[in-house]
């Protein structure tokens, strides 16, 4: 339970390194403020902001446990397990190789179009509603990263009791957004926006590494744990 | 006042504009009050950034965007390096 639990924390701390939302809410909170919103309201939308993206990730962690465990109940073959372990490997080699462009400030590997487009939205939003839709949008817009975590996390769930699965579920979502709570609780207490940016800008190499070799360590850890043990099991008859 | 110079837009994908002040005034307003600056100050360091961009553009019969985006922020260190920092990398945040 404690492992299932461990593995559940640590993929949910890789998706909290992924920087799309922390982006988004960095610029939106940015405008805000240029445009001289009440800091009440900013807070609001901030805060809307990250509700959608909270309520997104629940509702992803929750429905590809769902279908797992509709597919395959709490017994999960071991193929599944390997190829869960591939896409973690695989993606943790494309973080490294591609996740930041290789420019100034902190462009990530979005084509261009798609990053002008959530930025002039960002730039548009002027209400909760429009703020929470962003939130779940950036999620949305991070999936290709995401899915590995989320994948490997609801293979996990589905073979914990239902209570605790709720518990997984929760825990995943609290700690994926961290990040997140770290800019809102910086942008509500008034820190300058100029320092987090330039934080994030000199800090985005190690940003980059430390979400790639997590991927890397968990997909090899999960491999030997689920993968590895049970055919060597079954190769000793055991 | 405006001068009558063209502005060309994202390397002449977009079509060009004249060059508006209150625009170049507010964009640099906007990036000094998102840096907490006060009001009066931000609107002081916009019209400072904005005097000196009108002499520079006296000289020309069309820039980029890009120029002037790049010409504003170089102004805007001079007066407040943090608001210059967001305003040169505000495309850049993703």
């Amino acid at each position: 339970m404690t492992i299932s639990l461990a593995i559940v924390a640590l993929a949910a701390l890789i998706h909290a390194s992924f920087q799309l939302s922390v982006s988004m809410l960095t610029l939106l909170s940015g405008h805000a403020i240029g445009a001289k919103t009440a800091h009440k309201k900013l807070l609001r939308l901030t805060c809307s902001f990250l509700t959608g993206a909270g309520i997104m990730t629940l509702l992803l962690i929750s429905f590809t446990s769902f279908v797992f465990q509709q597919a395959f109940g709490r017994e999960i073959p071991t193929i599944m397990w390997a190829i869960g372990c591939g896409l973690l490997i695989g993606l943790g080699v494309a973080v490294w190789a591609f996740y930041y462009r290789r420019e100034r400030g902190t462009s990530l590997w979005l084509p261009r179009g798609i990053a002008r487009y959530l930025s002039d939205r960002t730039k548009a939003t002027k209400w909760s509603a429009e703020a929470f839709g962003l939130g779940l949008s950036s999620v949305i817009g991070e999936l290709i990263f995401i899915l590995a975590p989320i994948v490997i996390s609801a293979l996990v769930l589905i073979q914990l009791p239902p209570l605790w699965q709720l518990a997984g579920a929760a825990l995943y979502t609290l700690i994926s957004l961290l990040s997140l709570l770290v800019v809102y609780a910086l942008v509500g207490s008034g820190h300058k926006l100029s320092r987090i940016q330039k934080w994030r800008e000199e800090n985005k190499r190690f940003l980059q590494f430390a979400a790639g070799s997590g991927l890397i360590v968990l997909g090899f850890y999960v491999y030997v744990d689920q993968v590895l043990s049970q055919t060597a099991f079954a190769q000793g008859g055991f | 006042m405006n001068l009558a110079i063209d502005i060309v837009k994202r390397g002449g994908r977009r079509p060009s504009e004249r060059f508006d002040r209150d625009k170049l005034h507010t964009s640099v307003r906007a990036a000094c009050l998102s840096v907490r600056t006060p009001d009066g100050e931000a609107e002081l360091i916009a019209e400072k950034v904005c005097d000196i961009l009108m002499v520079w553009l006296k000289t020309k019969p069309e820039v980029t965007s890009s120029d002037l985006r790049r010409k504003a922020a170089q102004t805007l260190d001079t007066f407040h390096p943090e608001a210059a920092y967001l305003y040169k990398h505000h495309r850049l945040v993703m």
